[in-house]
């Protein structure tokens, strides 16, 4: 049977950085470095939560997840947890997320522009993990 | 060993200005400015910003450019600022334009609290990009507890007397606007006119301007001002964007073109008579002639616009042509969107030109006559831009001065 994960749990977050790394070359993600810290508001118990992946050089760095606002990062999103869970079950594009207001991006646009499908390829991976939401 | 420096005529020393305008900032208690107008940007940036634009200027450190995400990696591109401070915005949760800004500028007074200087007013020219009312409203609504206080005249007098750089800038601009006319002259001589229109001689001297370095025929009039006939002299006025009227034998013919480069602006008009020409025509142009080289010879540091318009409308009275005289003799120039109002908003009409101010030296303006005889279908216009000096000015198109017949 299927290892189910704990949304945002550290093992959710161990089984992310995992097939991040199998399923995603440093030529795929354009050996860019950059970070991105998702900020969570209104999760289960009402708590912050936040999920912080960063590359270097194309390569998976550090995959985080915890309570509060997380560390700083080149790329910040904040947002409800149930649209982010929306996105990480492929229900929801990011994009669409970010142009109906669902989603605040805080960071460089046109930078962020060029990362856009970089983070499809993300989430479009994420959304493979069975989890329970 | 040889000193290999090479002295870039058109230098702008724009780090210089950034702390020219913290200076300022500093001295009416400003925590940020918010600057939104065109010419604020252009002479901050030392780019083109045709999208809507903003800069936050902080207390210290380096100004941020935010303008429309199409067009903001071009922008930074040109600009001396890098892409980390010339950022764009988008229809996007937390990356439209108030929000992002207000954020940003709530990261640089963590506090809550602050004096944010903005630019609001109004103009003739519709380009200027004074914070819109609406525009007013957000940034107040995102921005609760810091306090908009309107600051335009910080970069107004700092940008009033321009430096070698901007300068040369001009001229070069106004050079280019030379070839414009020459190209124009070749074209419509020994019968080259028959049959062109008004926008044909607007491109064909945009291509020569273009050719010679040009990158746009900047002014919002329709690039370059093209008329013939009728169109020359009409009451009052002197905006004739090009249109596609036809040359006719015994037509007047007026020339202003515009040439921009480095943000320069090259702005010269130069007149022609169609043959066949009649007496009475002639008698105009020399009218027109007779006070462009009077009003040349008048300008120096110390004048002031009434001062000039006197002296320039009895002279014309005491000729007998002052009715047909537009009795202005200048409008105000900068880097591109500077444009119509001369010096400060000091005078008794809010943003325009105060009458009384003193011209000083290395200010720059246009020359600008229009002699208009409706009745007659005739007109001329005279632009060139100008640097005042102690005892004289400086025409930096050096286009010869005249009403030239063509047959």
């Amino acid at each position: 049977m299927e290892e189910m994960f704990d949304y945002l749990s550290p093992q959710w977050a161990i089984e992310v950085e995992r097939k991040l790394r199998l399923e995603l070359s440093p030529e795929k993600m354009n050996h860019v470095t950059s970070s991105m810290n998702n900020i969570y508001e209104n999760c289960k118990d009402g708590k912050r939560q936040f999920f912080y992946v960063s590359f270097k050089d194309g390569s998976i760095d550090e995959v985080i997840t915890g309570f509060g606002d997380g560390p700083k990062a080149e790329f910040i999103i904040n947002g409800e947890y149930e649209v982010f869970k929306q996105i990480s079950q492929a229900t929801l594009g990011a994009q669409r997320a970010l142009m109906t207001g669902q989603l605040k991006l805080k960071g460089n646009m046109v930078k962020a522009l060029k990362l856009a499908s970089l983070v499809d390829r993300i989430n479009k991976i994420i959304a493979t993990i069975p989890a329970n939401y | 060993m040889s000193n290999n420096f090479v002295i870039d005529p058109y230098f702008i020393d724009f780090p210089k200005r950034i702390l020219e305008i913290q200076n300022e900032m500093a001295k009416k208690n400003l925590d940020v400015y918010l600057g939104s107008r065109l010419r604020t940007m252009s002479w901050t940036t030392d780019a083109f910003f045709p999208w809507r634009a903003f800069i936050v200027i902080p207390a210290q450190g380096l100004p941020t450019a935010f303008t429309f995400v199409i067009d903001a990696a071009r922008a930074a591109d040109d600009s001396w600022l890098d892409e980390d401070h010339v950022l764009g915005f988008a229809p996007m949760g937390g990356q439209d334009q108030i929000s992002q800004i207000a954020d940003f500028i709530k990261d640089l007074l963590p506090s809550g609290k602050g004096r944010i200087g903005i630019e609001n007013g109004m103009s003739n020219y519709l380009p200027e990009g004074n914070l819109t009312h609406y525009e007013y409203e957000r940034f107040s609504e995102a921005l609760d507890g810091y306090i908009l206080v309107n600051a335009h005249e910080i970069i107004d007098r700092l940008a009033l007397i321009k430096d070698t750089g901007t300068i040369n800038r001009f001229k070069e601009a106004s050079r280019i606007v030379d070839i414009g006319h020459q190209a124009v002259f070749d074209a419509i001589s020994n019968g080259g006119w028959k049959g062109m229109t008004e926008t044909e001689i607007a491109g064909l001297a945009s291509h020569a301007m273009r050719k010679a370095g040009s990158v746009w025929e900047w002014s919002f009039t329709g690039g370059n001002e093209i008329a013939v006939g009728k169109r020359t002299g009409y009451a009052g006025g002197a905006c004739t964007p090009a249109t596609n009227k036809r040359i006719e034998a015994g037509d007047p013919l007026m020339v202003d073109i515009h040439a921009m480069y480095k943000l320069g602006l090259g702005d010269h008009s130069h007149n022609y008579l169609i043959g066949p020409t009649s007496d009475r025509q002639r008698w105009h142009a020399q009218n027109f002639i007779d006070i462009v080289e009077l009003t040349l010879k008048a300008y120096k540091s110390g004048i002031t616009p009434s001062d000039l318009a006197f002296e320039m409308m009895g002279f014309a009275e005491e000729k007998g042509f002052a009715d047909f005289m537009v009795p202005g003799f200048e409008h105000g120039i900068g880097m591109l969107g500077d444009e119509w109002r001369i010096g400060m908003n000091d005078g008794p009409f809010p943003y325009w030109t105060n009458p009384d101010h003193v011209y000083q030296e290395n200010e720059v303006l246009i020359c600008a006559m229009q002699y208009a005889c409706p009745d007659e279908s005739i007109g001329f216009r005279y632009e060139n831009p100008i640097v005042i000096h102690k005892d004289h000015c400086e025409e930096m198109s050096k286009f010869r001065l005249s009403v030239d017949e063509i047959l």
